[in-house]
């Protein structure tokens, strides 16, 4: 798969002009290539897209820029040392080429996503691609996705998104001003250019930001000078010397990107103005008429005379200076200090801070003491620090007048204040301050920040005869008013009030009393309320929540309500609980935890949604959590359970194997009670009633007439449609009923980073968490979905985490004691069409073979097992259809398990194997997987060429986004390949010899596996391949004869042994 | 008397539209210079000349102001002023007195011309503002014998706006370009701090922020270290950025930048406040269209 990328280029030459800056769009794929050396100039870049295969990737991905011309730049990349492949010389001949071509280096680009080597060494390469004028550059640059990784976009394009993103909120509020440019020599003219001002705090926050995450790929050219050119009409050729002049084998070094990132928004800004700028020249003296010409052409270039040019820079450099100064590594700092002991005035010290972390702060007599040395502050390397100091000074002169007495000496370190300055520099000044660039440091009380807010200090713990089950019920609290970290009484305050003066102090700390806060303290002391267990909850989820307006400072929990909210907010694991008393198995520690949070939150009331990893063992979880009811006495009604019906006959399976004592029914098939007195009837003492999303949507007026216990949904991803009739019927039968019901989902995918389907799901567990959904979509779906809003996500994570377990396989912390390779039997049922052509089959066959000649008998056995284990995978296979229809997903209940647990497999961007026995079902399986997924899936069997074969594997372990799924056949694969990139190993089919599956297993299990490996084997229920399951499990005599004798022993089986072996039993 | 004052009050509020308070004091001051001279009528006859744009050019080169002013002649006559230039000496002895005071040189940093800045000048006895316009001196190749004559003084008009486009000009005409200008501080503030810089070192030894000698090093980047920087964005929109909104009432830059510093061009009255409104009117359609944008964008 191809990744995008975009390259800024300084400038790039076209026929109409030379030295216009343009942004490179260029793509790589990871292809098999020898490594290569630079010539005179850098060498091509062997994986990147030529311009034609570029440009019509871009048009299938509506992704094509307007105004592009084709061109080449040089970028410097990381790049991996390899040695030629061919080395095929005489040991003779080799050390004389050695000596030649001492200084050649050889390799190869790396390409993002690549494991990196130890040793990188940065090259540049010659890069093909289109480049984009600057205004057409912003427009494309728009339609970027401003959140998620995308497969097919390099996260640089997520960096330019943002810049862009930035460069219209500088549009948008007026943060630019027009500027003069003057020629920087030949080639550059003079230029009018639209720059944007970055006085303010957050921009400067903000090209910090972006500064220090900037990919170094998005600034990493310097521009290519084609061999040929046309001069007037005559084409030429640049002679070798000039053409290695042109374009050395030169790297850029990486640098700091504050500078790069300043030019490269000015940049964006400066096009976006020009194009929508209509210039006005009426009544304006020429020059003016002339700049404004020029700020709307495309260009920008101004035709004026030296010294006119030289006045407009010199005047509109002037105007910019009122308000912003340059782009500096550091800036001044004002840090106020709260007066001493019998004295009046406060002390203001300058110093210096590093722009990239404002906690990285000088003295000033350090930036005086340095001279015309660098100062390094921390990380950050600060070029003449005393004048960036002075020129800081100086500005904040502007703004706050009494900084002129703290200026009359040489070198100033620092100055007293009037309280009444104090008051002005905390209250107005130190927020102008930091607009035109000058740090201002508080007192941590009177900082702005919440702290220095008036607010409340509570102590809380759950009433005397409480065990804090339910959450409306009242806590006993007692609350105090704190504000800077210093409490007060009512009356302090009142007394403080009285005293008319802004700042007071209280309890050795300064403090700023606001007319508002006064007001909201009072209106809380009057109406004395109470607080709940679900306040608690609230106010210990995330900082910054408040009680009547009030912010809640502190919030101290006595030891019974602490523990209650530890488990809830899950800063805690849920207390363990060991499996019931009649659960037929064992739970691992991480299990028994999930176990004691499904309690936990039963006794709340809560709904909870258990999201482990696949493998991890939800089902058991859930089955003890029941059987744990049922010890406990508290299992009184039915509970329904609503999963595909791919999975039914696991859950039946299951249940039957982990708690026999649970009576388990199913409501499926033709024959299942039609009314709801005979299903109440059928009811009777079950515990877990099994149905699909199907029934209960079609039985749903039948099935809300039971009194269930609970509801729980398994693969809960089925109702995250919220508006599908499937979502719907499941969250009504949810909600309905006479008595609670609790609520449990079931699913393996990482539920919480899906935010649109995040409310289905949490309208079926707990409907009050999210609200209405328009307000969810509003307040959280699209903020996060579309820009990518991290606060919003954090806020909605915390609203929901208390209701959400995911454990995962690759955790080691969490789940050390799951073994390296986990087994798992995907158990699946038979369609409709498979079950009818199975019996078909069966009766059809054994008829034929009891009648057939002793000779034949053999080949016709074999024959019948192999077409039942066809029909097992699909009827199409056994039919021997050729093309892949558009029921083909529904024709088969296995393909349905495997496409749903692929799903999870993709999602959480594992890799798998995928083994069967018949070539045919690998070609229709890759043709159905490769519509499903819209990506390339690989089909390694026995007609694959060597070459091919190797292009798959090479491909499969190296390339940074190669395929996610590898199809191989059982027997073309199963040996001797090294795919340790996969972590699942599906065998769709069973064979005999389970040796010849774990060999086949082995390819991804064995050495340089890092992750744990899980291995699905899909078995249909009561078909041949559960006999064959069995008897591989069971060691039998058969399966002795088995192993080792391969199918020969089928020939001599009895009839009724045969008939036994093929009967489609009672699944 | 009567008709010199009116003719002072004629010529202030015609220069400046907001009145000369709004001027930069160096401007005012300049103004002041001229309305000290004696000879009002021809001061007033300068001032038509000013206004109809018979002035053609002005050129600040160097240390001098050249102009040309199209007077009754077919050709313009060529104009020179310029200010008694201050030695080496002199200028070390202003650059001294400036470096006592970090207000100054902070100013100065800042684009802006200090007030007292003539407190540092009165150190070596000499004066950057002219203290009479005798002390102007300036050539004219007109008949007129005398000096200034009618297209000198049109030049002293214009030269006060032309004054406010760049406070540093007047040091150009003393001798120093503001680049130079502030060089030179530099120069002399690190001999100040010379003593203090050793100070410093030797208290410096155990601190965890360190005063490097050699300019050149290179900073090792953080990609160098790990190459996979290279590509790698873990970033999130900002949360400001979600949500593009507009200025507030009167908080742009340009507002915020205020009136253009540029000296008018007498024959276009209005120009500037046409230029910046355009700008302003423009600016406001230009964000309005990017809140557009950003509503639809990553959709």
């Amino acid at each position: 798969m191809s990744l995008l990328h975009a390259t800024w280029l300084p400038a790039i030459r076209t026929p109409t002009s030379s030295g216009r800056p343009a942004l490179l769009v260029w793509a790589d794929a990871w292809r098999v290539a020898s490594p290569t050396s630079p010539g005179d100039t850098p060498a091509l870049h062997p994986f990147s897209l030529e311009s034609k295969a570029l440009r019509s990737w871009l048009i299938e991905k509506d992704l094509l820029p307007n105004d592009i011309i084709d061109a080449t730049a040089c970028l410097t990349l990381p790049s991996r040392s390899l040695k030629p492949r061919n080395t095929t010389k005489t040991v003779h001949e080799k050390s004389k080429a050695e000596e030649l071509d001492k200084p050649n280096w050889t390799g190869l680009p790396l390409q993002a996503g690549e494991p990196v080597p130890k040793q990188c060494e940065w090259w540049p390469w010659q890069v093909q691609g289109l480049a984009v004028e600057p205004a057409a550059a912003t427009a494309w640059l728009s339609k970027l996705p401003l959140s998620g990784r995308q497969p097919d976009l390099g996260d640089e394009l997520r960096w330019w998104s943002h810049l862009q993103r930035w460069a219209l909120s500088i549009i948008a509020r007026g943060r630019w001003l027009p500027q003069v440019e003057l020629s920087r020599g030949e080639g550059y003219p003079h230029r009018a250019r639209w720059v944007p001002l970055l006085n303010r705090e957050d921009d400067r926050r903000r090209l910090e930001e972006l500064a220090a995450g900037l990919p170094l790929v998005a600034t990493c050219a310097l521009p290519w000078r084609e061999p040929t050119g046309k001069r007037s009409n005559r084409t030429t050729r640049l002679r070798p010397e000039a053409m290695r002049a042109a374009n050395p084998v030169a790297s850029c070094r990486p640098r700091s990107g504050r500078l790069r990132v300043a030019n490269l928004l000015e940049e964006l800004v400066d096009a976006q103005l020009r194009k929508g700028f209509e210039p006005n020249t009426e009544s304006l003296d020429p020059l003016l008429a002339t700049w404004q010409e020029a700020l709307g052409s495309e260009s920008g270039v101004i035709t004026l005379s030296d010294e006119e040019a030289a006045r407009l820079a010199t005047a509109s450099n002037h105007w910019r200076e009122g308000v912003a100064g340059t782009v500096a590594a550091a800036r001044a700092c004002l840090e106020l200090f709260t007066p001493t002991e019998n004295n009046d005035l406060w002390e203001l010290r300058f110093a210096l801070q590093a722009e990239a972390d404002p906690t990285l702060k000088v003295p000033a007599t350090k930036a005086w003491g340095a001279g015309s040395k660098l100062l390094q502050l921390g990380e950050v390397q600060v070029e003449h620090p005393g004048e960036v100091l002075l020129e800081g000074l100086g500005r904040a002169l502007t703004v706050f007048e009494p900084i002129e007495r703290g200026l009359d000496s040489a070198t100033p370190n620092s100055m007293q204040i009037t309280p009444a300055e104090a008051f002005v520099l905390v209250r107005t000044a130190a927020s102008q301050l930091r607009d035109v660039g000058v740090g201002v440091e508080l007192p941590q009380s009177l900082s702005g920040g919440l702290a220095s807010r008036l607010g409340l200090a509570i102590k809380a713990e759950l009433s005397k005869r409480s065990k804090g089950f339910t959450l409306g019920e009242s806590l006993d609290w007692e609350w105090k008013l704190m504000i800077g970290g210093v409490s007060l009484t009512l009356h302090d305050l009142e007394q403080l009030a009285g005293k008319k003066s802004p700042l007071v102090h209280h309890k050795g700390a300064w403090i700023e009393l606001r007319p508002n806060d006064l007001k909201n303290a009072e209106l809380f002391c009057n109406a004395n309320p109470e607080i709940s267990l679900d306040d608690a909850l609230r106010l210990t989820a995330t900082e910054g929540e408040s009680l009547m307006k009030l912010p809640v400072h502190r919030f101290e929990a006595g030891p019974r309500l602490q523990s209650v909210l530890e488990q809830y907010h899950q800063q805690k694991a849920p207390d363990p609980l060991p499996a019931p008393e009649g659960f037929n198995g064992q739970l691992r520690p991480y299990q028994e935890r999930g176990l004691g949070w499904l309690a936990f939150l039963n006794r709340f009331d809560q709904g909870a949604c258990l999201a482990d990893d696949m493998g991890l063992g939800k089902t058991i979880q859930l089955l003890a959590f029941l059987q744990h009811l049922k010890i406990e006495k508290e299992l009184k009604r039915p509970v329904l359970l609503i999963a595909p019906t791919s999975v039914l006959t696991n859950w039946k399976r299951e249940a039957l194997a982990f708690t026999p004592e649970l009576q388990v029914c199913e409501h499926y098939g033709p024959k299942r009670p039609s009314t709801a007195s005979k299903l109440k009837q059928s009811l009777k003492n079950i515990d877990l009633m099994l149905t699909s999303y199907g029934l209960m949507q079609r039985d749903s007026e039948l099935l809300e007439a039971i009194d269930w216990q609970g509801i729980v949904i398994d693969e809960a991803q089925a109702i995250k449609n919220s508006n599908a009739k499937q979502s719907q019927a499941t969250r009504d039968i949810a909600k309905t009923g006479k008595s609670n019901r609790f609520r449990i989902a079931l699913t393996g995918t990482p539920v919480e980073n899906r935010v649109s389907e995040l409310w289905a799901l949490m309208d079926f567990l707990n409907p009050n968490v999210l609200g209405e959904e328009d307000f969810f979509h509003q307040r959280y779906r699209l903020p996060i979905e579309r820009y990518g809003d991290i606060s919003s996500l954090k806020d909605l994570k915390a609203r929901v985490s208390p209701f959400l377990l995911r454990r995962l396989k690759t955790d080691k912390a969490i789940i050390s004691d799951l073994p390296e390779k986990v087994e798992l039997s995907e158990w699946v049922g038979l369609s409709n069409e498979q079950q009818s052509l199975y019996q078909k089959t069966v009766e059809e066959t054994l008829d034929a073979i009891a009648r057939a000649p002793r000779g034949q008998k053999h080949g016709k056995i074999l024959g019948l097992l192999t077409r039942l284990k066809q029909i097992c995978n699909h009827p199409a296979l056994a039919l021997k259809e050729e093309t892949v229809d558009k029921d083909f997903l529904i024709r088969s209940a296995k393909l349905q398990r495997l496409e749903e647990i692929l799903e999870e497999v993709i999602e959480s961007g594992d890799r798998a194997l995928l083994f069967t026995q018949f070539a045919e079902w690998g070609h229709l399986l890759q043709i159905y997987l490769q519509k499903r997924w819209r990506f390339d899936v690989p089909f390694l069997y026995g007609s694959t060429t060597k070459t091919e074969r190797q292009a798959m594997i090479d491909r499969f372990q190296e390339d940074p986004r190669g395929p996610q799924i590898f199809l191989l056949s059982l027997k073309a694969g199963g040996i001797g390949l090294n795919l340790t990139r996969a972590n699942h190993v599906f065998h769709i089919d069973r064979w005999w010899n389970p040796a010849v599956e774990n060999q086949a297993t082995d390819r991804a299990y064995r050495i340089g596996q890092e992750n744990r490996v899980m291995v699905h084997k899909f078995i249909t229920s009561g078909s041949v391949e559960e006999k064959i399951d069995q008897m591989i499990k069971e060691k039998s005599r058969l399966a002795d004869d088995i192993i080792g004798s391969g199918e020969d022993w089928l020939g001599s089986l009895g009839a009724s042994e045969l008939r036994e072996l093929v009967t489609l039993g009672d699944n | 008397m009567t008709n010199s004052s009116k003719t002072k009050s004629e010529i202030t509020t015609a220069l400046s539209e907001e009145g000369l308070g709004q001027q930069p004091w160096w401007v005012e001051q300049w103004m002041e210079l001229i309305n000290s001279y004696r000879f009002k009528k021809r001061l007033e006859r300068a001032w038509t000349y000013a206004r109809e744009g018979n002035v053609t050019s002005i050129r600040f080169e160097g240390r001098r102001v050249h102009a040309r002013v199209q007077g009754t002649g077919e050709d313009p006559y060529k104009v020179k002023l310029w200010l008694d230039v201050l030695n080496d000496e002199d200028w070390r002895y202003v650059l001294e007195a400036l470096t006592q005071k970090a207000r100054w040189s902070a100013q100065l940093l800042a684009g802006v011309m200090p007030s007292d800045i003539e407190r540092a000048f009165a150190a070596s006895g000499r004066r950057l503002f002219p203290f009479k316009l005798q002390e102007v001196r300036s050539e004219c190749n007109c008949p007129d014998k005398a000096n200034p004559c009618k297209h000198i003084s049109a030049i002293y008009f214009l030269m006060g706006d032309r004054f406010s486009e760049d406070p540093f000009v007047l040091f150009q005409l003393r001798g120093r370009t503001r680049a130079k200008l502030l060089e030179d501080l530099a120069e002399q503030r690190r001999e100040v701090l010379k003593d203090l810089a050793k100070e410093e070192e030797q208290k410096n030894d155990n601190s965890q922020e360190s005063i490097i000698d050699d300019i050149s090093i290179p900073l090792t980047h953080p990609a160098i270290a790990d190459p996979s920087l290279w590509w790698q964005y873990e970033g999130n929109l900002n949360a400001d950025l979600v949500v593009i909104t507009p200025a507030m009432e009167g908080d742009t830059g340009l507002h915020s930048a205020g009136d253009l510093p540029l000296a008018e061009e007498p024959r276009f009255q209005e120009a500037r406040q046409k230029f910046l409104h355009h700008l302003h009117q423009e600016g406001a359609k230009l964000a309005q269209q990017a809140m557009l944008q950003a509503m639809t964008d990553g959709e």
